[in-house]
């Protein structure tokens, strides 16, 4: 049961820690992403889509990931060359994307809500001999899927990309202070808006792994807030790549359990839903609390 | 003669005040207009593509929503829950408060209403719908506690723990019917129906509109009033307009944070609690349709003008009755309605960018020349 746990825990960590690390290196870069949701939605559907149509999942997860990193860079565009306010911005791009794809499965595909796509090609399982006899450490190394594995990478790479390279660099500069940014002649513009691309692109492959998944089809509400939950674990992890995946494992198991909990008729699954928000709210305070004493003390 | 001087001065004042007036009131209209245009816009090439003539459905919604009296209704009573929302809204945002908590304040106001106005089915008419009423203002209230103190005591951005306890107390209010107001034979988790005493009953039946778009407009008129006549009201304009001088002056910030984040919650919470007493009769899963996101969209359009909020929900309102009912004639998706409020949305805050981008690029040429 532990092992089932586990492995269900990780499952479900997958497409958040996707796209938290998206809305990590967004957040790095002066931006809230509130799109991830709608983001992630576009990736699900245009994955499951393409892998149906070119039966490869290696197709439909690329042209998930691009199809959010689309969406992404207009959502912005939006944001950097029209001034507009992120948050609004975010939740407009989010009703706008939804409503898109809604209105195009009733009207194009007569389906309502979920589209069953011929000749899709789930993610493979990827077993590793041996280890997958051992009892936790089998259920934690094997079964996985390719996103799994490429989410661990992605973990370490954009650590690496936020610490070590120019563009990181140069991202977190104009984050911290776009005015000082633009006064060093960096594009800030530019900046903020590849890094929009980026956290598109990663939310696409969270919407990939959700419907090239387990199940196999894309139903419009499958997202189901995991755009926000993700926003939850970037706040949480204060856009640090590892902290943000942590909590990303976090909020899976909280996930993980509370679907446990579903099933023997407990009421507090709803509560447990909203763990990932109330850690936000309870990060957010503290952070204000300390910077608040910080600086009561040194007035004093 | 120095008397008539003074007098002509004063006249010559007030007409170029009122004609200033005028002017503002003509840009503020052609400003809230673009983002609608483009909605349709938008809404029309998704219309086209999907093989509809977009002016046909486009006239068909109108006459949906405004044509005869029942359609009229309908639209008024779809208008009604987001006038709550984007006084909401507008209310806070004078103020420079970014709230967008609307959402969970109107949900805990309505289960309140609901749960409340369940159990006063004794009451004269007038005490049960009042204490019901109160008990989603309360509701309302406390949703933006959380957010309020933390804003005005340590400074934590709103807009992230607004956005938060909205889905907090999504998850509470579920659970909150399933373990405690369930009724009994009910597969969905709804709460009981609200008590006759406790009903806002429509004013004609079998129409729709009731004495909650009433007290949704005595809302506005005190929006107006709290911003043109009140001292706080003042502060709040004050300290929406540049906090930091506020400050200098010596004017309550923090009484207005807190003002503006409860009354907000206050004002929604009562929408809530009109909408279960006069509409959904109690409170069920998904009982808000995102109304306190598109009241935000209302209030930004309006630019917190109240009679723009009027309109803009009566519009907002149209494209919610007649969306739904269009469907009974065409085959069209409501999904739809989702695409224009979503456009509205995001161009409502980018049109104030676009006229500086093209300064911009003018002045860029005029350097560059």
């Amino acid at each position: 049961m532990i092992d089932q746990v586990i492995a269900s825990a990780l499952t479900l960590s997958v497409p958040l820690v996707l796209a938290a690390l998206g809305g990590a290196l967004h957040r790095q870069a002066g931006v809230v992403n509130i799109g991830l949701e709608g983001q992630m939605v576009i990736g699900a559907l245009v994955a499951a889509l393409v892998s149906g149509a070119a039966h490869s999942w290696v197709l439909g997860v690329l042209a998930g990931a691009w199809a959010g990193a689309l969406v992404g860079w207009l959502m912005s565009l939006t944001i950097t060359r029209l001034h507009a306010n992120e948050i609004i911005v975010g939740l407009g791009f989010n009703t706008v994307v939804v409503g898109v794809i809604g209105y195009w499965l009733r009207a194009s595909r007569g389906v309502s809500g979920t589209l069953q796509v011929d000749g899709l090609v789930r993610l493979p399982t990827i077993r590793v001999p041996l280890v997958e006899d051992v009892p936790v450490l089998g259920a934690v190394l094997s079964g996985r899927s390719p996103l799994f594995w490429l989410a661990v990478v992605l973990v370490a790479a954009t650590t690496w990309l936020l610490d070590s390279t120019r563009w990181g660099l140069r991202v977190r500069a104009v984050g911290a202070s776009p005015a000082a940014g633009a006064s060093l002649g960096l594009r800030t513009g530019a900046l903020q808006d590849s890094a929009g691309a980026a956290a598109g692109l990663l939310a696409g492959l969270g919407g990939a792994a959700l419907s090239l998944g387990a199940i196999g089809l894309f139903n419009e509400n499958m997202v189901a807030g995991r755009g926000f939950v993700a926003m939850a674990a970037f706040y949480f992890g204060r856009a640090r790549p590892l902290p943000t995946a942590l909590a990303c494992l976090l909020f899976g198991t909280f996930d993980a359990v509370q679907a446990r909990l579903q099933i023997s008729g407990g009421y507090s699954a709803s509560l447990i839903q909203t763990l990932p928000y109330v850690a936000v709210v309870v990060v957010l305070a503290l952070t204000g609390i300390r910077s608040g004493r910080r600086s009561a003390r040194a007035v004093a | 003669m120095t008397i008539a001087t003074a007098g002509t001065t004063t006249r010559s004042t007030a007409t170029s005040d009122a004609r200033r007036r005028a002017r503002a009131a003509l840009a503020g209209v052609g400003r809230a207009a673009v983002p609608v245009l483009i909605a349709f816009l938008v809404g029309g090439v998704v219309l086209a593509v999907t093989g509809h003539d977009p002016v046909e459905i486009y006239r068909l919604l109108a006459a949906e929503a405004f044509g005869g009296g029942s359609r009229i209704d309908a639209t008024l009573a779809a208008a009604t829950p987001l006038l709550f929302t984007s006084v909401a809204a507008a209310f806070a945002y004078r103020a420079g408060v970014f709230t967008i908590g609307a959402e969970g304040s109107f949900t805990l106001g309505g289960l309140a209403a609901a749960v409340v106005g369940a159990h006063v089915g004794s009451w004269p008419a007038v005490a049960a719908v009042s204490v019901s009423l109160a008990a989603a203002c309360v509701a309302g209230v406390v949703a933006a506690v959380v957010p309020a103190v933390l804003r005005a005591r340590w400074q934590v951005d709103e807009v992230v723990t607004t956005l938060m306890v909205n889905f907090i107390v999504a998850g509470v209010a579920a659970w909150a019917v399933q373990a405690f107001f369930q009724e009994r034979g009910q597969a969905n988790s709804a709460t009981a129906y609200v008590s006759e005493a406790a009903t806002l009953q429509p004013f004609v039946p079998p129409n729709l509109t009731n004495a909650g778009l009433v007290i949704a407009l005595l809302l506005v008129a005190g929006y107006t009033f709290w911003f043109r006549r009140t001292t706080l009201g003042f502060e709040f304009r004050a300290v929406g307009a540049a906090p930091r001088f506020a400050v200098a002056q010596g004017l309550r910030t923090r009484t207005v944070v807190v003002v503006a984040l409860l009354g907000a919650g206050l004002v929604a919470g009562l929408g809530g609690g009109s909408h279960a007493l006069g509409v959904v009769h109690r409170y069920t899963s998904g009982f808000s349709a995102s109304f306190g996101f598109t009241g935000i969209a209302i209030a930004l359009l309006a630019r917190f003008n109240p009679v723009g909020i009027v309109v803009g929900s009566v519009l907002f309102g149209a494209l919610n009755a007649a969306g739904s009912t269009i469907q009974l004639f065409v085959d069209l998706p409501i999904q739809l309605v989702d695409i224009l409020q979503g456009t509205v949305m995001v161009f409502a805050v980018v049109q104030i960018g676009l006229p500086r981008l093209l300064r911009r690029t003018a002045r860029t040429a005029e350097v560059v020349a």
